[in-house]
């Protein structure tokens, strides 16, 4: 982690070679869980003392490579707890790898969760400078796009009207609305389209076409295999924090659902014991 | 328009005329070269104009009279320790006001400025969960308001200058650079601590009291001579004390500082920012875990 940030990427020298934007080399996360909380100062130094200090090591990532180049889809499944949403904050830059190497290329627009750096006393429009200032814009540059932000979310005059008033589709249209403004190199979305009316739902997905068709790669969380399928064209799987496999998008999301599907079968066999009936093989 | 399993073809077709923007550099995360950092910090600049605002709008949305408060607490304070340190303790200095005045701005400052921004990373927890903010924009923006205040509260100490007929010399002008000085110095303390109220939820508490005795061992509203001459040395070892005569001294005396002085106050300042920074960086990937 500490060596110097120097370019190497072979591929990279050559025109005809797709641009990569995205590289993970053996990215490990580790959550470090205090067994016992030291949320003081006092107990923190009673343990120390006592040598007693255990900490329950959670690896959410182990050793996942990754690349993403330049306008790609990339949906990323698994189950809960997987490690999905820790490999979106690690490329995102929310958390740093424990082991590893993350590099990014450009701006990103992440959506880790809905209403994220939204503050629910503060108008619609207010929320639109506060949201885009943390995602590292200057002022100018909202006051570019303030207006068509505005439009594209088709909230109106709810814009003037504090945002604990809206619903979750209203802020997942202002948070997509903002994200998607400034043509981010990388967009990473996690599960954040689902709440969106069916109109709107079209919409974002009309202007990630047009994202994509200028260059921008797009990252995707979601339980959704129908809308993964639509929206993506290579797609992994992360199982255990690993990466269990990965292809092209129909491949992997039909050897998911039957590992799913077979899954639940074997556990519904459990469940069942010798008391239930025997109608299932 | 619908990109469905169905038409995957054209979405192939339409990849082949991907356009390679002219590309930023492959840049790996976190600023760990420290001009990295600053340039990340200049490149947020108008994230922390705005949270400097919102801290001082909260602040001053709390109390009735507003903005006219941190003018006028320092004042008040200032009353006080005239009145106890003229009738009760009895040490002459002359002009006790102006120097009891300068003192209380300063020490409101650092201390005020070491708390906030060490409950700053807590109460911005939901976004540096979220987004990849640097972090350091929180303390730093605190520190900020802070000094805002410092700045308003300069018109009532200028106020007092006048009324008591206190010199005003061309001395004053090196005031901005001590304000710089005391800047970071509580910025570099403020880096330094805040990552430790992230760990640990009582620090602060503890650091209240540290900062009780940190203030008796600065000639705040005191002077020097009061001390028993054999104690002195723990006064004089104290770095906070150049910092703030740096800043009293073209205030009360009408003076440039003594380069004894202005030699540790630039030293200690650059050296707390210096070891604030890399603590702060060392434990920044750890905070999203702890808040």
């Amino acid at each position: 982690m500490s060596s110097p940030a120097g370019e190497r990427p072979a591929g990279e020298r050559q025109a005809g070679e797709r641009q990569v934007v995205v590289r993970l080399d053996d990215v490990a996360l580790c959550y470090r869980l205090a067994k016992q909380r030291h949320s003081s100062v006092k107990d923190f130094a009673i343990h120390w003392m006592k040598r007693a200090l255990t900490y329950e090591q959670l690896w959410a990532l182990r050793g996942v490579d990754l690349e993403v180049t330049r306008g790609e889809r990339l949906a990323i499944i698994g189950r809960n707890g997987a490690g999905k949403s820790s490999l979106l904050k690690v490329i995102s830059g929310v958390l740093e790898p424990t082991r590893g190497r993350v590099e990014t290329r450009g701006r990103l627009a992440p959506i880790l969760e809905l209403g994220t750096g939204f503050d629910h006393e503060l108008t619609g429009l207010e929320n639109v400078y506060l949201n885009a200032l943390l995602l590292g814009h200057s002022r100018k540059e909202i006051e570019e796009r303030i207006d068509e932000i505005v439009a594209f979310s088709e909230l109106g005059d709810f814009v003037r009207s504090p945002i604990r008033s809206y619903s979750s589709g209203m802020l997942a249209r202002l948070g997509f609305s903002i994200a998607t403004a400034w043509r981010p190199d990388v967009l990473i979305l996690d599960e954040v389209l689902a709440v969106g009316d069916a109109h709107f739902i079209h919409k974002s997905r009309q202007r990630l076409r047009e994202l994509r068709a200028t260059g921008t790669s797009i990252l995707l969380v979601s339980h959704d295999l129908k809308a993964v399928r639509q929206m993506s064209e290579r797609c992994i799987w992360i199982d255990g924090g690993r990466i269990a496999a990965e292809g092209p998008v129909d491949e992997i999301v039909d050897r998911y659902e039957a590992a799913t599907a077979s899954e639940e079968a074997e556990s519904l066999t459990v469940e069942a014991g010798p008391t239930a009936s025997p109608a299932v093989p | 328009m619908d990109i469905g399993g169905g038409v995957l073809p054209a979405v192939a077709a339409e990849e082949e005329k991907i356009p390679q923007r002219p590309a930023a550099a492959l840049v790996s995360c976190g600023a760990r070269q420290p001009l990295e950092a600053v340039r990340n910090i200049l490149r947020y600049r108008d994230l922390v104009a705005y949270l400097v605002a919102r801290d001082l709008k909260v602040r001053y949305r709390r109390s009735s009279i507003g903005f006219a408060w941190t003018m006028l607490q320092p004042l008040l304070m200032m009353l006080v320790l005239s009145l106890v340190f003229s009738t009760i303790f009895r040490f002459n200095v002359e002009n006790y006001a102006v120097y009891a005045l300068a003192g209380i701005l300063f020490w409101n400052f650092f201390s005020q400025s070491i708390v906030t921004s060490m409950n700053s990373l807590r109460a911005n927890a939901a976004l540096l969960t979220k987004l990849p903010v640097p972090k350091v924009v929180f303390p730093l923006s605190t520190v900020l308001a802070g000094l805002v205040n410092l700045l308003l509260a300069l018109v009532p100490l200028f106020v007092i200058l006048v009324v008591t007929g206190h010199p005003l010399r061309p001395a004053l002008l090196f005031l901005p650079l001590a304000i710089l000085i005391a800047t970071t110095f509580t910025f570099g303390a403020g880096l330094l601590l805040s990552p430790l109220a992230v760990f640990f939820s009582d620090i602060i508490e503890l650091v209240t009291v540290l900062l009780t005795l940190a203030m008796y061992l600065t000639p705040v509203f005191y002077p020097m001579e009061i001390i028993p001459e054999h104690l002195r040395w723990a006064v004089r070892f104290n770095p906070l004390r150049s910092v703030l005569e740096v800043f009293r001294d073209p205030i009360y005396y009408g003076k440039v500082p003594p380069l004894s002085h202005l030699a540790v106050a630039v030293a200690a300042s650059l050296a707390v920012l210096v070891v604030g920074a890399v603590a702060f960086r060392r434990s920044s990937d750890r905070i999203a875990f702890y808040v």
